[in-house]
Formats: structure tokens, C-alpha cells, sequence
């Protein structure tokens, strides 16, 4: 069954609108990528998917109850958790704290404790830095924590903002292999990324949107070539 | 994609100006051949608006909170006060230690007085802004409180240059609404010069984008300072004019209340506009004029309320209140006076 | 010795109000003035139940002001979210102006009062000194609430929330924080230490008229801006500093101590000018309203 479904979606910044008329929808163990140019709106649908921008129009269903228009802070408690861009972790707080603060939103506390040897399994370098600031973590630690805490909520539906901006490429490939296992773990994941090669061969399906808008669906197969990613990227006759 | 207007974004309209100049122009001289008590009003009326206005151009345009100008006031009515009050009466009528000679002797005609009131206010606010334009947001509010505090402070206790905690009284009054209302118009010109010069522009830019206004080539301690400093020579001006409708000079009439009742007229306005000065100050001198009446047993327009004595200060805190959470960006919701679009 | 204990228990009651005021303003963003009218709604109570038992009477004092902080986030605040510093500053003057006027109404301009805790008064000899025993018992409760907040703060799951809300409130919510249950919190806190610094206040100072607690929240409010408004830590320790300062003023001023408030607002001015992020502050942040 579809854990996420977007219908129609229209967003954007009081009068500005932004987006419009997305839609698409994704299931189980699936992964979605979303390219585009810069400034197209990309990062404006995963917050109104999230909660933190109220849609114009249009309607968002998670695990098929619309969450339309909810709060983020409900939204995360019914399985689906926002990894934002710039990863936003809280540098003055430790690294134990802050993932802490990703128990949050999550509904069976009862099994906290296994969530976080699980997270530290799957990261171990937050182990080994538990103690310490996270603004003191490096660019590929710190995007670690922000997808660790993000997974202590136990989402359905991860998504996450621009994961690979600012690491160096030996740590973009790091942390892919590790949304491997989160998929593998029966989670769907949303991934919005500028490099659009890399997330276009990772996917099972990747949607290019530019002018607000849906231009193209490939899967992961048409990531090979070339031609058909440029093409829907910067339009036609390009 | 839909446009996006900026607050505030002016260049010279003639109905912009003349527009509110008519309005304030009206309202002033039929609302003061009423009664005797409503010219007093309309006088009071007027101070404020010099003062919203001082305010207007500077936390307006910079988008910085002043809780400063209030002293610059306090300056300005003290030199005009002081300069013009009979000379018995400060030589005797003062109490506890007798006023510093030169004071005592202090004579100035009434125009001249109020001149060097709005040079003292603006050298005040050049002197302070020098020093506090670097900073930003909460610190510059609370920084331009110390300079308020440390001045209400000083008058308040210092009894060689003041009349201390007490009034000085027989200050000269004005006589009527014309001379309050001329000064009030000056101001409103002055401050429209200033939203639609480049000076008022690059503020803007500064308060709408702190980081990158530089890169314009904008010194945002520079501009800043320069609105500061103007900004204070009208507070200066507000106080000279207050201190000759009361006919008296008070440091507290110079403080919190007087601080905080100007800030919200330049808010409930919309503080991004000339027009939003004029017409805050009207509807809270308005709101507070019909609470008044009511309070005094009297009807308006056939609706009488009888409102219980006290009652009337504390439902214009509330309606200030209310207004802001009607409508939070003003009355005019940053926009200048334009007489083609409908009024709110 | 009474005088360095004068000016400890003083800067503790000014951290405390300061405390208050930061721990709003580090999830809000709001400079609270009504602070001021939840000190004095504590310290009316707490003169108007005089004749209950002292701990009952600072109960009744704490839920009132409890009461009317959470009143005010709930009619005013939550419906100003999102329109700014500077106008959500000036509804909260005019709800301290309006709250002022209507204690007018209520209890009177005159001022209310009472001997609360008239044993406190006292003084009592150690060591050869005589110290008066309100000054040992404010020294000692403030202490005691500092503790407990710090713990509250540190190493409970609302004080880590507040933290992260202070520093990035948007991003607490994805993480499921609930922000009105929080912020709500926050003012029921802050209510809570409006009564204690209205119940110290008002055992040294039993005179309650309607702008009691205005002067204290004002430099309260220059505390947390001195001491650094990002962290608690900074509220507490600038409202320390300003109260601790006072008191020294006051006490070695001698006959000019009704220029205190000049030389200390000439030390606030000269601190922001060199740390204008607050002496707890790391490095020069800008901000605008």
C-alpha cells in the first residue's frame, strides 16, 4: 500500500506561490528522488509535507490519513520525520541530547532504548562522540546525527533535504550506503538533491520538477542516460 | 509568479504628502473650534504626532527599536521649558536648592526657544547615536533605555539644573491649535523627505536585509546614524511643543508612558509609513478621547457608556491590544496615504 | 558583611526575575513586560491572604500568578505568533499597562499592605555581626530555586526541550516538540518565579500598589540583554550583576545613591557596546527586530 500520497499539492511563501499541482505517491521499502534546479521549490514541498508550510491547496495522506495542513509536531508522530536542509542539528546541545530530542515524536517510548543502540549500531561514530557538542561534530558526522535522530522517532517515511550538501564525496557515498539499510528497513525515503546523477541511480524513481512543477518521472534505470536527465532538467532544447 | 510589494517602498507622490497634510490639516482646526477641552486635545494630539513621526523615521525605516527618544524630548522641553519660563519664578518658586545662576537669567523669545530645543535634541541623538548605532536588535533597544533612564535619572534627582521631581511651572502656552498644528506639518514633510530620499531607501534596505546591505555599498552605522540624529531633532521638537501646551516641565511626563503610548501609535499605524504615523496617532487619540467622554457621563453620537472613574486608562491598553491582534502590521499595513484605494 | 549579603540576595532576586524573563524569551522570542504584573499579583495575594498560614498564602500568590501568565500567552500571545519582536513587545506593554490600570480598579491607586512573614524581619547575631534574617533567607531560597532550575533545565526532558526551542524552534517541532504545550509551560514557569521574587520583594517593601513589580522587572530586562539573552545562564548571571551592582551603588554612594541608576545604566551601555551579544555571548551576532 502507498505510505505516502500527494495530490495536487500547491505551496508557497504568503503571497508567492511556489508549487503547482504536485502529486505522486510511494510504498513500502520504496525510494523517491526529487531534482531539480536551484530555487524551484524542491525544499518547499518536503516542509509542506513536513508541516511547516500550510498548502495553498491540494491534499498530503500518510499511511492513508490526510495530514493536510497538520502540525509538524503531530505529523512526526504519525511516521513521517524531516531531515532538514543544512541538517539544523542543535550545535550548543551533545550529540546524546540531541538525539534525546529525536525520542520526541516518538509514540512507543517503550522501546527507546533499543532505538538508540539500533541508531548507534547503525552510526557508531556518535558513540564514540556522545559526549561532546555537537557543533563540534564535522560536516558528515553531523549530517549522521541529524538522519539518526530524524530514525528515533521510528518514521514510515523519512525525508530528507539536500543530505549530500557540503560533504566530501567518500562521505555522500557513506552516508547512501546507510539510507540503503534504513530502506532495507521497510522505511520509504524521499531524497531532494542538487546532484541529480547521484540520486537519479539511487532511486527507484525520481521526479524532476522545475516552474513548480512535475516535468519528468524516471526510474532508476534512465539515470544512465544522460541525455533524458538533461533534458527534463533544464527543458526541452537544451 | 504573483509581485511582491515591500513595505514601505516610496518615491515622491504628491498626494502622498498632501494627502495626510489635508487630513491632519482638518481634523485639527474642526476638531479645535469645538470646545475648549477638545483644542487642548488636538494640541496634545499634535506633540504626539512630532513624535510618532521622530519615531517613524528612524525604528520605522531601520527597523530598530528605540526606547531613547523619549530623553530627546526631555532635552528638547527642558531648553524650551527652561528658556522661556518667567524668571521670578524660577528664582524663587523652586524649592530645595536654589537653580544654577545663568538658568535663573535664561531668556529666549518663543521660536528661538523651540529652534535650539530641536538643535539640543539633535545634537543629543548624534552624540548617543555615535556610540549606539553598532548595535542591533534587543541590545540597541535596551541600550537607547539606558540612555532614557540615565537621563530621567539625572533630572529627577538633580535640583542646580531642574526643578528635580517637581514641575517648573509658567512656561508659556501657545494660543490655539495654529502654531502646534504648523510645527506638526513641518515635521510631516520633514519625514516624507526622508522615506522617499536615498538615505530613507538604504535604511530600508538595511532593515529588510542586515547582511547583505553592505554589499550595496550601504554603511548601515552610517545611514542609521544619520536617521537617528534627525529623528532626534523632531523628538526634540515634540518636547519643546509639549512643554508649551502644558505650560509646564515634568521629567516624569518624559518617561514610560510617554515611550511606550508614541511606540504603539507608530505600531497600530503601521510603522513602515508616514501615513501610518498620522493615522496611529489619530485613532489612539481618538479611542482615548470617546473614553473620556464616556467616563465623564457624556454621550457620543447618542451611545452613551458609563464607564466607572479609572476605568478609561485601562481600556485603552486593552484596545491597543485589540488592535494589534486585528490587525498586527497597522492600520495602513505599511502603505503611504493614496486616495485611489479604498480606506481600511 | 550585611552589605555583601544585601547585595547577593539582591542580584539572586533580580536572577530570578531575570530568569523569568529569558526563559520566555528564549522560546517566544518575547520580551514579556507583563512579568512586572505577575510579581505584583503575587505580592497583592500574598498581602490580602496575610492571615492564612504563610505557605498557603504563597501558594494561593504562585497560582494566581500561574493563572494570569498562562492567561496571557493563551488570549494575547499564541494569537501574535508570528508577527515579530516588535509588536508582540508593545502588546506586552499594553497588557502591563491594562493589568496595572485594572489592579487600580481592583485593589485601589493607594498602596495595599501587610506584615508578611513578620518573623523575617528580625535579625540575628553570628559571629559577632548582626544580619537580618530576611537577607539570610533570601540568599537561601534563591539559591535553592537557581539549583532547581539548573536541574530542571539540565537534565529534565522539559528543560532540554526548552533548550532546543530557544535555539531553533522550528526544528524542535519536526522533531515533535509541541509548541504550545511548551511555551505555555514556559509562562507557567516564569509565573511561578514571579512569586517568589514577589513574595522576597514584598517582605522587605510590604507597600503593594499597582506598579510594584515594574522596576524590578525593567532591570530584570537590562539584566538578561547584559548577561546574554541566548542562555539562561546569561539571564541569570546579567540579573545577578545589575541587582548585585545596585546594592553596591547604594550602599558606598553614600549621599549621591539617588544617582545609582545613572552610573548603572552608563555600565550597561558601556558593557553592550563592548559585548553586544551579552557578557555569556560567543562573539558579535546580529539580529534585528
Amino acid at each position: 500500500m502507498s505510505l505516502l500520497k500527494v495530490e495536487n499539492l500547491c505551496s508557497g511563501y504568503g503571497k508567492v506561490d511556489v508549487l503547482f499541482g504536485i502529486s505522486f505517491s510511494l510504498s513500502e521499502g520504496k525510494s523517491l528522488g526529487i531534482v531539480g534546479p536551484n530555487g524551484v521549490g524542491k525544499s518547499t514541498l518536503l516542509k509542506t509535507i513536513a508541516g511547516e508550510i500550510v498548502p495553498k491547496s491540494g491534499v498530503v495522506s500518510l499511511l492513508g490519513e490526510d495530514i493536510t495542513g497538520k502540525k509538524p509536531e503531530d505529523i512526526v508522530r504519525l511516521g513521517l520525520s524531516l531531515v532538514p536542509e543544512g541538517r539544523q542539528i542543535f550545535s550548543g546541545l551533545s550529540v546524546t541530547e540531541n538525539l534525546l530530542l529525536g525520542l520526541t515524536g516518538r509514540k512507543d517510548k517503550s522501546s527507546s532504548k533499543i532505538a538508540l543502540e539500533q541508531v548507534k549500531a547503525l552510526f557508531p561514530v556518535l558513540n564514540t562522540h556522545a559526549k561532546h557538542q555537537a557543533g563540534m561534530l564535522s560536516g558528515g558526522q553531523q549530517q549522521q546525527l541529524a538522519i539518526s535522530r530524524a530514525l528515533l522517532s521510528a518514521p514510515r517515511v523519512l525525508l530528507l533535504d539536500e543530505p549530500s550538501l557540503g560533504l566530501a564525496p567518500n562521505v555522500i557515498l557513506d552516508v547512501f550506503e546507510k539510507l540503503k539499510e534504513i530502506i532495507a528497513n521497510k522505511t520509504a525515503v524521499v531524497i531532494v538533491e542538487q546532484r541529480a546523477h547521484l540520486v537519479a541511480s539511487f532511486a527507484d524513481q525520481t521526479i524532476v520538477i522545475r516552474d513548480g512543477q512535475i516535468q519528468a518521472t524516471l526510474s532508476s534505470a534512465d539515470a544512465k542516460n544522460q541525455e533524458l536527465l538533461r533534458g527534463a532538467y533544464f527543458g526541452p532544447g537544451s | 509568479m504573483s509581485k511582491v510589494r515591500v513595505e514601505g517602498l516610496t518615491r515622491f507622490k504628491a498626494y502622498e504628502i498632501l494627502g495626510p497634510l489635508g487630513v491632519v490639516f482638518v481634523i485639527s482646526i474642526g476638531v479645535g473650534l469645538i470646545s475648549a477641552s477638545l483644542q487642548l486635545a488636538v494640541q496634545f494630539a499634535l506633540c504626539n504626532l512630532v513624535m510618532v513621526l521622530a519615531l517613524q523615521a528612524f525604528v520605522g525605516n531601520s527597523g530598530v527599536l528605540s526606547f531613547g527618544h523619549a530623553s530627546f524630548a526631555m532635552i528638547g522641553a527642558w531648553v524650551s521649558g527652561m528658556s522661556t519660563a518667567s524668571e521670578r519664578v524660577k528664582g524663587n518658586a523652586l524649592a530645595l536648592e536654589k537653580l544654577w545662576e545663568p538658568l535663573i537669567t535664561w531668556n529666549l523669545n518663543l521660536y528661538t526657544s523651540i529652534f535650539l530645543a530641536m538643535i539640543a535634541g539633535g545634537v543629543v541623538a548624534a552624540i548617543a547615536g555615535a556610540f549606539l548605532m553598532r548595535l542591533n536588535g534587543l541590545a540597541a533597544g535596551i541600550a537607547t533605555f539606558a540612555v532614557l533612564g540615565l537621563f530621567y535619572n539625572f533630572f529627577f534627582n538633580n535640583t542646580k539644573i531642574g526643578p528635580g521631581s517637581q514641575a517648573l511651572p509658567a512656561v508659556p502656552k501657545f494660543d490655539g491649535v495654529y502654531e502646534p498644528l504648523l510645527l506638526a506639518m513641518i515635521a510631516m514633510i520633514l519625514v516624507y523627505g526622508l522615506n522617499v530620499s536615498s538615505i530613507g531607501r538604504k535604511l530600508r534596505a538595511t532593515r529588510e536585509d542586515l547582511m547583505s546591505a553592505p554589499a550595496l555599498g550601504i554603511s548601515t552605522q552610517k545611514v542609521r546614524w544619520i536617521a537617528f540624529t534627525l529623528s532626534g531633532t523632531l523628538a526634540g521638537l515634540s518636547g519643546a511643543m509639549y512643554v508649551h501646551v502644558a505650560g509646564t516641565w515634568q521629567v516624569q511626563d518624559y518617561y514610560l508612558v510617554f515611550t511606550f503610548l508614541t511606540l504603539a501609535m507608530l505600531i497600530i499605524g503601521g510603522s513602515a509609513s508616514m501615513w501610518g504615523a498620522v493615522a496611529g496617532t489619530l485613532v489612539v487619540t481618538a479611542v482615548g478621547q470617546v473614553l473620556l467622554l464616556w467616563e465623564q457621563g457624556k454621550s457620543i453620537l447618542g451611545l452613551r457608556i458609563d464607564l466607572p472613574n479609572g476605568a478609561r486608562s485601562m481600556l485603552i491598553a486593552a484596545t491597543l491590544v485589540g488592535m494589534l491582534l486585528w490587525r498586527s502590521s497597522g492600520l495602513t499595513q505599511g502603505k503611504e496615504f493614496d486616495p485611489r484605494r479604498k480606506r481600511n | 558583611m550585611q552589605a555583601v549579603l544585601d547585595a547577593i540576595s539582591l542580584g539572586g532576586t533580580y536572577a530570578l526575575a531575570a530568569l523569568g524573563l529569558g526563559l520566555v524569551f528564549g522560546v517566544l522570542k518575547l520580551v514579556n513586560f507583563a512579568h512586572a504584573e505577575l510579581i505584583t499579583i503575587a505580592a497583592y495575594i500574598m498581602v490580602i491572604t496575610n492571615d492564612l498560614p504563610l505557605v498557603v498564602s504563597f501558594l494561593i500568590a504562585a497560582l494566581s500568578a500561574t493563572a494570569l501568565a498562562v492567561l496571557t500567552e493563551l488570549t494575547v500571545y499564541r494569537r501574535l505568533r508570528g508577527t515579530g519582536p516588535a509588536i508582540m513587545l508593545i502588546a506586552s506593554f499594553g497588557l502591563s499597562v491594562g493589568l496595572q490600570k485594572s489592579f487600580e480598579l481592583i485593589f485601589g491607586a493607594l498602596p495595599r499592605s501587610a506584615a508578611v512573614a513578620p518573623w523575617m524581619t528580625g535579625s540575628i547575631e553570628m559571629a559577632n555581626l548582626n544580619i537580618t534574617i530576611a537577607s539570610l533567607v533570601t540568599v537561601g531560597l534563591t539559591i535553592f530555586i537557581l539549583l532547581a532550575m539548573g536541574y530542571l533545565v539540565d537534565y529534565t526532558t522539559l528543560g532540554l526541550q526548552l533548550r532546543a526551542a530557544s535555539a531553533d524552534f522550528k526544528t524542535a517541532r519536526l522533531l515533535g516538540v509541541r509548541s504550545n504545550r511548551l511555551i505555555t509551560s514556559s509562562f507557567a514557569i516564569s509565573g511561578v518565579l514571579a512569586a517568589f521574587v514577589g513574595f522576597i520583594v514584598v517582605v522587605e517593601n510590604p507597600q503593594v500598589e499597582p506598579m510594584f513589580g515594574l522596576n524590578i522587572t525593567i532591570l530584570a530586562l537590562v539584566g538578561i540583554v547584559i548577561g546574554g539573552i541566548s542562555s539562561l545562564r546569561g539571564c541569570a548571571l546579567g540579573g545577578f550583576i545589575v541587582g548585585f551592582i545596585l546594592s553596591v551603588l547604594n550602599t558606598y554612594l553614600g549621599n549621591a545613591r539617588v544617582y545609582a541608576y545613572s552610573y548603572l545604566f552608563m555600565a550597561v551601555v558601556i558593557i553592550l557596546l563592548v559585548r553586544p551579544g551579552g557578557i555569556l555571548s560567543k562573539g558579535n551576532e546580529m539580529e534585528r527586530v
